[in-house]
């Protein structure tokens, strides 16, 4: 299991999603991505996205200026 | 979210329905929601091959505060809907000639096809259609 960070911070509504999603394209299933994003809307937008497209959402954590978001490729 | 597709019809050049309809055909696209969108009026000529983002955008309040602040570029998000998720894009067929162009004057790699009202119309009773 690799680990993958994605630094979206400083990037607008739906910027850090999008970046989650391409990046879901080149990991294999089981690898992880953590999406750094400054956008207040994607501490709810990406767990939402997760859920309905059938990922695994792990912790979301508050950062000094930012949230740290760990999503598990599930297929 | 409801699962039926989502049918988006832009109008209005304006940067501000320009960037929500980017907003929301890429992210419903890429949600597992087939969407389409339909260019007409007005809002083909932001599609215009070429243009600066300074030149393209334009109108509403938050227009110069979006390009200033760098929000994710229209022409952008509407790539990254098809690239990523189930987008179809359609450049009407009358804006087109009212503008004396064809698909090759338009931005390359984004529309599927020109396309009249009806055909779109028809599709869009399948879904939901929101008009921008």
């Amino acid at each position: 299991m690799t680990t993958t960070t994605i630094d979206a911070r400083g990037s607008y509504c739906p910027g850090p999603l999008l970046e989650l999603i391409a990046g879901l394209k080149l990991i294999e299933i089981g690898d992880e991505i953590e999406v750094w994003s400054s956008d207040m809307g994607s501490v709810k937008d990406i767990p939402e996205w997760v859920a309905k497209v059938g990922h695994e959402m792990g912790e979301t954590v508050e950062q000094d200026g930012y949230w740290s978001l760990r999503i598990r490729k599930s297929k | 979210m409801s699962a039926g597709p989502l049918f988006v019809v832009l109008a209005s050049p304006e940067h501000e329905k320009v960037q929500l309809a980017g907003m929301m055909a890429s992210v419903a696209a890429v949600s597992e929601r087939p969407t389409q969108l339909f260019v007409s009026m007005a809002a083909i000529m932001i599609f215009e091959k070429g243009l600066s983002a300074e030149a393209r955008y334009k109108g509403g309040a938050f227009s110069a505060a979006m390009l200033e602040k760098g929000a994710p570029d229209a022409i952008e998000l509407f790539a990254q809907g098809k690239i990523l998720g189930d987008l179809k894009i359609i450049a009407c067929s009358m804006a087109l000639a009212i503008q004396e162009w064809s698909l090759d004057d338009l931005e390359d790699g984004l529309f599927d096809e020109a396309g009249g009202l009806t055909k779109f119309l028809s599709d869009a009773e399948a879904g939901e259609l929101i008009v921008l």
